[in-house]
């Protein structure tokens, strides 16, 4: 009887047990940090721009943050395609929400939209790590971090993407302001000048930089306040 | 108009129908919104659940059969270049050594494509739909480079995401109002526009060399010597390559993809004639 | 009534050939039948004030509901077949909630107006896979609210899907007479104790029956939406 043909898995391979197929996944990671921190006036939202895949830089100038308005932006690392289909899906939410309500969207509302858009995808999640930033409705520093899967929290600053673990405690270290804990509520805002709060974004990002391969090339740096967004950048090492 | 069911039916959402999921005539007439359904979005995301419910399970693409390998583009003072070599591989055997990966979109715009090769032609075909009916509309408009490359960012991305990947990696070159168009998507929906680019291999093996030598402002003779040095290279380190090349170009006079051509190359080195000269014992 | 009275009346999607649809002007007549409510805006709130027909003294006046509240920040006054405003109201407490849901912030007043004012405007539709709505509401809504950016707004909605916003306004039976009182007696720069007596005492020179704890409902809108206790509409009474 004739052997059955060897399946084409099971070919030895030179150097190999069993010859590999390539396989896909639908998840990547492209890297990348984003950085914000609310002051009682102000916001300041930072993402390097440099894209990643494994070891290899894709292209060093791909702004990870979605401008909707002048008080509110969203900021992702992660997965780039899945970030481009969150910003446009955003991007078009909040173009209807200005035609059926007249007004553009608050960064509150932004928040708790995105927080849903994230978790109506609980089983196959957005592989996108996010900032919603900008200004509330009193006029304040407004900085909401989330996970990939929706749950968010309104914080005084925060710190997503591959750079988190170096820059999230130099932040906490730097901006910590009593325990949102202690009662009565004490004032949990950077409680820094703008232009010394934009110094600490800059040498956080620079420290990054140094240690982390996927943070680099370039830092694109908004300052929101009431008179508009106002931009900023950061050349970092392009190793 | 008549009804024609093209390979992109609106009817299971943007992007291409997999071939196991084509809808019949029944589903496109199925109400589309339940008034809790998010406003925009979801469609994206919804399988077909006749594909679904179908007596046997769904074969989706594991991996490539017959691929391509690198396609390199670069931008310079008046237009793009794209160029890659004609070999369509079956694992390691070079099936088909004439296959054309560069194919025109209209007059302002080109793709490249390496991967799998079939998908490619599905891929085509989709574009050849689109440049058709601009065609029979005959107003004059057509799609821009950019709008090529987002619609192809978003077939590619409602693949993966329904897990049926399109096994690709894509560049896309163009000239519109001026001004050079580069881009590329991969498999699972990466996109991104660049100076300069190049797929798989190509990606470690070129890309150094573009970044060393390109700048946007060089002249087509700078822009083609760069190309033909990068695919020297490409083809020198990359097994799956050969050595019969095309090279696209578009510029504000339309899109020209030339005959194959072959790089001189030289296998005269010393170590090429007794590689284990200096290496003792391994490679 | 009409006296181009013809068979252009039966069909809700059928124009006149003097373009008008007869059905919907019939549905606005209807209103004309109604008790009367009204709705008074003054800069620290929306006051509404409704009459209730106690027909029978076995009848228990409290099932009576003429005012309704959608969200905490907008009620509505109603005139009209008050069962077709269940509809608007159940649809406008959804839509209230699910912008809650999506958003964290309260509906805009004139989105949701406008949003009752679609559904309104429904009929005649045959809606993909379910039978739709055979015929236009035959129901007018004072909708009273509180607008984050805008503060307090006072829109009216008709069968005919429209909606115009009011500073004050009347609607039911005796909306004619009402509307001229409100006219004469409105000012901007009402208090909300102003407005409530100025309600109050507008329905009160259209009702037929004296005004009772039990035969109007008052509600407000300041911030927070507020249906008055019979002991605080005796309160009112007492300051006529």
């Amino acid at each position: 009887m004739a052997t059955a043909l060897p399946v084409r898995a099971q070919v030895p391979a030179a150097g190999q047990a069993t010859k590999q197929h390539a396989s896909w996944s639908p998840y990547d990671d492209n890297g990348g940090t984003v950085v914000a921190v609310a002051g009682d006036d102000y916001c300041i939202v930072a993402a390097s721009t440099r894209m990643s895949t494994g070891y290899s830089i894709l292209t060093r100038n791909k702004s990870k943050i979605l401008r909707l308005n002048p008080k509110c932006v969203v900021a992702s690392a992660g997965m780039q395609a899945d970030m481009e289909t969150l910003h446009k899906m955003l991007h078009s939410r909040h173009v209807t929400y200005q035609f059926n309500h007249r007004r553009p969207m608050s960064c509150p509302a932004t928040a708790q939209l995105l927080s849903n858009t994230l978790y109506y995808k609980r089983f196959f999640p957005y592989y996108t790590f996010n900032l919603c930033a900008g200004l509330d409705d009193e006029g304040r520093g407004a900085v909401y971090t989330y996970d990939a899967i929706g749950s968010y929290e309104r914080v005084g600053y925060g710190c997503q993407g591959s750079g988190k673990e170096l820059i999230q405690p130099v932040l906490d270290n730097q901006l910590k302001a009593a325990s949102p804990l202690v009662l009565p509520q004490q004032q949990w805002l950077s409680s820094l000048p703008l232009e010394q709060a934009v110094d600490l974004v800059k040498g956080a990002f620079v420290s990054a930089g140094e240690r982390d391969i996927y943070t680099g090339d370039d830092v694109e740096i908004l300052i929101i306040t009431k008179d508009g967004i106002r931009t900023d950048s950061l050349q970092l090492k392009r190793d | 108009m008549l009804h024609r069911p093209t390979s992109h039916s609106a009817a299971i959402g943007p992007g291409p129908v997999p071939s196991l999921a084509n809808p019949g005539p029944a589903l496109e007439q199925q109400p589309r919104h339940a008034p809790q359904a998010p406003s925009c979005g979801s469609e994206a995301f919804c399988v077909d659940p006749q594909a679904l419910s179908s007596s046997h399970p769904r074969q989706h693409t594991q991996y490539p059969y017959v691929t391509g390998t690198s396609v390199l583009g670069i931008t310079f003072k008046d237009g793009v270049l794209l160029a890659c070599d004609t070999l369509g591989a079956y694992g390691s055997t070079k099936r088909y050594k004439s296959f054309d990966r560069l194919r025109k979109v209209n007059d302002v715009c080109m793709v490249g494509a390496s991967g799998e090769l079939s998908d490619f032609q599905y891929i085509m075909r989709l574009l050849e739909e689109l440049s058709d009916d601009d065609f029979c509309m005959d107003d004059g408009h057509h799609l821009k480079p950019a709008e090529v490359h987002s619609y192809l960012t978003r077939v590619l991305y409602n693949r993966r995401n329904k897990m049926d990947p399109l096994w690709n990696s894509l560049v896309v070159g163009g000239f519109h109002s001026g001004k050079p168009f580069l881009g590329t998507v991969g498999m699972i929906g990466t996109s991104y526009t660049d100076a300069h680019l190049a797929t798989g291999f190509g990606n470690h093996l070129a890309r150094p060399l573009m970044r060393e030598k390109h700048h946007p402002d060089m002249s087509e003779e700078e822009a083609v010597a760069l190309m033909h040095e990068c695919l020297k290279v490409c083809y020198y380190r990359d097994k799956n390559s050969i050595n019969k090349f095309q090279l696209a170009k578009v510029t504000k006079d339309g899109v020209s993809i030339s005959e194959p051509f072959a790089l001189e190359t030289n296998w005269g080195f010393k170590l090429f004639q007794n590689p284990a000269a200096n290496a003792v014992g391994t490679w | 009534m009409f006296l181009t009275r013809s068979e252009y009346d039966r069909g809700v999607n059928t124009f006149s050939p003097e373009g008008r649809l007869f059905q919907v002007e019939y549905a606005i007549e209807a209103i004309k039948l109604g008790s009367t409510a009204i709705a008074v805006r003054t800069d620290e709130g929306v006051v509404m004030a409704v009459e209730k027909r106690v027909t029978s003294p076995l009848l228990e006046p409290s099932s009576i509901e003429k005012v309704a509240e959608i969200d905490d920040h907008i009620g509505v006054a109603m005139s009209g077949l008050t069962a077709d405003a269940r509809t608007l109201i159940d649809h406008g407490r959804v839509e209230t909630q699910q912008h809650r849901f999506t958003y964290n912030e309260p509906m805009p007043l004139e989105s949701l107006t406008q949003s009752l004012c679609d559904l309104a405007l429904r009929f005649g539709e045959d809606e993909e896979g379910e039978v739709g709505m055979s015929r236009p509401f035959g129901v007018a809504l004072l909708v009273a609210g509180w607008d984050a950016e805008g503060g307090p707004v006072l829109f009216h909605t008709d069968p005919s899907g429209t909606y115009v916003q009011y500073e004050a306004k009347a609607i039911g039976s005796g909306s004619e007479g009402a509307q001229t009182a409100l006219q004469e007696s409105y000012r901007k720069d009402m208090t909300l104790k102003e407005a409530e007596v100025l309600a109050l005492s507008t329905l009160k020179q259209v009702m037929e029956e004296k005004v009772t704890a039990t035969n109007v409902d008052i509600a407000r809108v300041a911030p927070k939406w507020h249906l008055y206790s019979p002991t605080e509409v005796e309160e009112v009474i007492a300051r006529l």
